[in-house]
């Protein structure tokens, strides 16, 4: 292949590499959205947690690093239920100005007492992949990348699928739809809740697991993530599920070639203008809601 | 009328609570940053210098009273580093200001030092318009970014045996300065600059950067970063197939650094102003004391800690007094003997005359491979 | 009802009599950021609390206006008499456009536009090396001397007198502030906020009185960030940190968002409280984020505004109500 081939192919590589991460988070966030209709800020924080409670395991306690991932998930998720049944369940009615602030007040205070617990610097989980470099007719990858590829699309197809295809899935969808016609056929929207914040949680957090193992996790790496997500969930459409997941490829895809080829400071900024623009022209996303 | 009395009573309160100032020590300000991105950094610079203050007033102080210190957190953050600055400058009534880290900061605190009239210090921030502002009240006791490229930019190319550089820094000051600066001293040397990148303060994922790096086919990557991005960086520029020569400012020396990039950090050269493996009586007692109180190797920042304390003390001492204006006139007659050589400072407060080190990582330990003298500019 | 004049006038000369009282400039330093920071606020107060909107791009007005004075000094030596009316007109028209665009939306994507905004805007000053010097900052901001009729030319680089220049604007700002909530304007900013369908039914048009609440409230902060800039000599990107719009919010949610007195006190509040917990600066953060969660969940009205109606004589709390 030719050198700029080969360039132009590692980019691609690494925007879905990243790509996928930003698919897992922004499908949890908007999950979380549809359902309980809270936009929330505190969302990248589930992915730091998952990254820090991650690196606890293994690198302080010594767990097996394949046994640490599902455990640093279902952590977080105890943690997301604390915070359902104590924050999140009061919300419900609320006005928005009133989700908006809790959330945002929630995502400072678990940056900061991430802060305190672990201390500012970014840690990375020890992997036990060999960290010298496959080539791909000069197209570069390690184990962990791959590793981390697989099981972000794995997480999004089960995803996909549970909401597709399971009762508590189709209920969801049902809630997305019409809160009030739901509740009438019985379903119970409180429990429709829980699942939906745990589920939201969860993604964010296993991504936060997985990708600890090269991007290292510090307790401000929740705002950006936050941020991303909501760029991906605008992009995709709020609520939208397919959004979500083609948002996320598009913008780790736009990142990677935008940065590959124009100066890298302004990388951040192309999502950013993405938004600008579908508000303009398309304000309820690529794809419409559910 | 009950608000009004609640007003009046808050300001007098207020106005009242202010310590009682009869001084039995020679206070010294320290704005660093204890929280915020380069906190560890910044937590190491406090800790050297309490640990040296308690070894100085063990000696006896300066003007026959203790030292104290009056330790405030800047965050790296401008707005916050100035009200530390001034609340150390007014409340507390310091003789002397060491600080802050980033240079965004320091500028900021060079404000308060100027209005305040009280001399400032800085080991560590190496922006080099700082000293180019004529600021009476601030002094450098560090090498900017440019002087480090001038004495070192032109032995790159042999030493490192490479001809095509390629640089990614920190989107900063910093960085920037350094993109501006080394190209010119790298090509007398006989190399070439093939690519010119930037990172920003909050990335950790540098794929599309060296990506970028890569297509330019270097044959060594100059850096620069501080701990906690360099050991992301490193790795992931070995994970895309890199294997050239990296050479960066900043924590490619420290311990911490080699610690947490591990393999990654073999074969990595710094470009530094103080390095633990210096052969010297001074630094080698200092190393000695360093392992045993604060359990690891002093990193460039103890060192720069080092330098801007004693030079301060020295000044005190030679000034006779505390009033913050002779200092400041004893700090521009600095001669002073310490942990990387002489350091004096020109008419413009930039200290020159010290030596500079060109490390490399090897079984974990820097050794100098190189060493250079700061020219008087 | 007489009462009023009175206290007012009372509190004036108190606040005009600060750094007669305080000599610590440390708190004096205090007292002028809190001054500006009042300024700021007064303007969220329009968006958030008047007519309902919650806008986070009030920090990056604030930088904006702190930039383009600072940018007008430095390049073109324009004083700070001349830049802050400069920066307030400049990004209110910006907010002009910008509200144009996303005051059509409503509800979350409002929300979100705005912090996507703000983080925008951090990137143009930390990437624009050529004009703003990116994370250089711009320093050697100075203080111009301020020309009185009849006294002559005085120096205020002396934090004893600027803080009277940071007290007259923060009462301009308030009076004017107050003067547009209490006109036919305000009363629309009300309605919008209670009930959109019922005043769009009205014809009165929520985007239009958003709009004036949007612009108006950027003015205010661009002006704040002006003073700021000036004072403290120095601007850099980190001014448009999330950090400083959470700080505001906190300041409008726990005052009392809609009363305008509320933000403004909540404002010297937050202003010195961090500072007093200096020590306990790993805490800080937390306790806060908590008093924000716990305060928006269950003191909708905030806590200070609330509680200095309880303090004061009935008849000032009637007619404040009234005029909330």
């Amino acid at each position: 292949m030719s050198a700029t081939i080969t360039i132009l192919a590692q980019h691609l590589l690494n925007g879905v590499l990243i790509g996928c991460a930003y698919a897992l988070i922004a499908m949890g966030l908007t999950m979380i959205f549809g359902v309980m209709n809270i936009a929330n800020f505190a969302h990248g924080e589930f992915y730091m947690l998952g990254g820090f409670v991650a690196f606890y395991l293994v690198s302080l306690m010594g767990l097996d690093y394949f046994a640490a991932l599902p455990l640093a998930v279902a952590i977080v998720v105890a943690l997301a239920i604390v915070l359902q049944h104590s924050i999140f369940r009061r919300l419900r009615e609320a006005p928005m100005m009133t989700t908006t602030l809790v959330t945002i007040g929630l995502s400072i205070l678990l940056e900061n007492a991430a802060l305190l617990l672990w201390g500012p610097q970014p840690q990375s989980i020890p992997t036990p992949f060999p960290t010298k470099p496959l080539s791909f007719f000069g197209v570069y990858t390690t184990p962990l990348y791959l590793f981390c590829m697989a099981v972000t699309a794995a997480l999004i197809v089960v995803g996909h699928v549970l909401i597709r295809r399971t009762r508590m899935g189709k209920a969801m969808r049902a809630t997305f739809q019409n809160k009030e016609s739901a509740a009438l056929v019985g379903i119970r929207i409180d429990r429709i809740y829980a699942y939906a914040f745990a589920f939201g949680a969860a993604l964010a957090a296993a991504a936060g697991a997985v990708l600890g193992g090269f991007i290292p996790v510090e307790p401000a790496t929740g705002g950006i993530i936050t941020l991303k997500a909501f760029v991906v969930v605008i992009l995709g459409g709020m609520g939208s599920f397919v959004g979500a997941i083609v948002g996320g490829l598009l913008l780790g895809l736009a990142e990677a070639l935008g940065a590959g080829y124009m100066p890298t400071g302004w990388k951040d900024a192309i999502g950013f203008f993405a938004v600008i623009l579908v508000l303009l022209f398309r304000p309820e996303g690529l794809f419409k809601r559910v | 009328m009950r608000t009004l009395k609640l007003v009046l009573a808050v300001a007098v309160s207020l106005a009242v609570a202010p310590l009682a100032t009869a001084q039995e020590t020679v206070r010294i300000g320290v704005v660093q940053p204890m929280t915020g991105p380069v906190a560890y950094d910044g937590n190491i610079y406090v800790n050297t210098v309490k640990m040296l203050v308690d070894d100085l007033n063990a000696k006896g102080g300066v003007l026959g009273k203790k030292i104290e210190l009056v330790i405030e957190d800047g965050a790296c953050n401008p707005a916050q580093s100035v009200n530390a600055a001034e609340k150390l400058v007014v409340r507390d009534k310091v003789v002397g200001l060491l600080g802050a880290f980033c240079s965004t900061s320091t500028a900021a605190v060079m404000e308060v030092a100027k209005k305040h009239k009280v001399p400032l210090i800085t080991g560590i921030s190496t922006a080099a318009q700082l000293t180019e502002q004529g600021n009476p009240y601030f002094f450098r006791a560090v090498a900017t970014t440019p002087m480090l490229g001038n004495a070192f930019g032109p032995v790159l190319p042999k030493a490192l045996n490479a001809k095509r550089f390629a640089f990614l820094t920190l989107n900063d000051d910093w960085g920037r300065s350094m993109q501006a600066s080394y190209p010119k001293a790298i090509e007398s040397g006989g190399g070439q600059i093939v690519a010119n990148e930037f990172f920003q303060q909050s990335d950790l994922q540098f794929l599309s950067q060296i990506t970028k790096v890569k297509a330019a086919n270097p044959d060594a990557i100059v850096l620069a970063a501080n701990t906690q991005q360099a050991v992301a960086l490193s790795k992931q520029i070995r994970e895309l197939g890199v294997t050239v020569p990296l050479v960066g400012e900043g924590a490619w020396s420290s311990d911490s650094y080699i610690k947490l990039a591990g393999p990654a950090a073999e074969g990595v050269y710094g470009l530094v102003e103080y390095v633990y493996t210096i052969k010297s009586p001074i630094n080698e007692a200092f190393v000695k004391e360093f392992q045993a109180k604060l359990k690891e190797n002093p990193s460039k920042f103890a060192g720069a800690a080092h330098n801007v304390l004693h030079i301060m003390v020295d000044a005190i001492g030679r000034a006779g007094t505390t009033d913050p204006e002779k200092i400041r006139a004893a700090l521009e007659k600095t001669d002073y003997n310490g942990l990387v050589g002489n350091i004096k400072f020109d008419a413009k407060h930039q200290a020159y005359g010290q030596t500079v080190y060109l490390s490399l990582v090897k079984n974990g330990v820097p050794d100098v491979v190189e060493t250079a003298k700061i020219a008087k500019p | 009802m007489r009462g009023l004049p009175v206290a007012a006038a009372l509190i004036v000369v108190a606040l005009c009599a600060v750094p007669l009282v305080v000599h610590d400039e440390y708190f004096l330093h205090l007292f002028i950021v809190s001054g500006v920071f009042v300024i700021a606020v007064l303007g969220l107060d329009l968006i958030v609390g008047y007519v309902g909107q919650l806008s986070l791009a009030h920090a990056a007005f604030f930088a904006m206006g702190a930039y383009t004075s600072a940018l007008l000094f430095v390049r073109l030596k324009w004083s700070m008499w001349a830049g802050l009316p400069a920066a307030a007109l400049l990004v209110g028209l910006i907010a002009l456009v910008l509200g144009s665009v996303i005051l059509r939306t409503r509800g979350h994507r409002f929300i979100i536009i705005t912090v996507v905004f703000a983080e925008l805007m951090k990137l143009v000053a930390t990437n624009w090396v050529d004009m703003t010097r990116g994370f250089m900052g711009l320093p050697g901001l100075a203080v111009p001397p301020l020309w009185i009729p009849g006294i002559g030319t005085i120096d205020i680089t002396a934090k004893s007198h600027f803080y009277y220049v940071v007290l007259f604007a923060a009462i301009v700002a308030f009076l004017l502030c107050r003067a547009l909530v209490r006109s036919s304007v305000g009363h629309k900013f009300v309605l919008v906020r209670e009930n959109e369908p019922l005043a769009e039914s009205l014809g009165i048009s929520a985007f239009r009185y958003s709009m004036i609440a949007f612009v108006v409230g950027a003015a205010l902060a661009a002006a704040a960030g002006s003073l700021y800039a000036h004072y403290v000599g120095f601007v850099s990107p980190d001014l448009f940190n999330f950090s400083y719009v959470t700080i505001m919010l906190i300041m409008v949610i726990l005052g009392g968002k809609g009363t305008l007195v509320g933000p403004a006190l909540g404002a010297v509040i937050f202003t010195f409280l961090p500072e007093l917990l200096r020590e306990a600066s790993h805490w800080r953060m937390i306790v806060f984020a908590t008093i924000l969660i716990v305060a928006t969940l269950f003191m909708p009205k905030g806590i200070i505004f609330p509680l200095i109606t309880h303090l004061v004589p009935r008849n000032w709390r009637l007619r404040n109500a009234r005029a909330a």
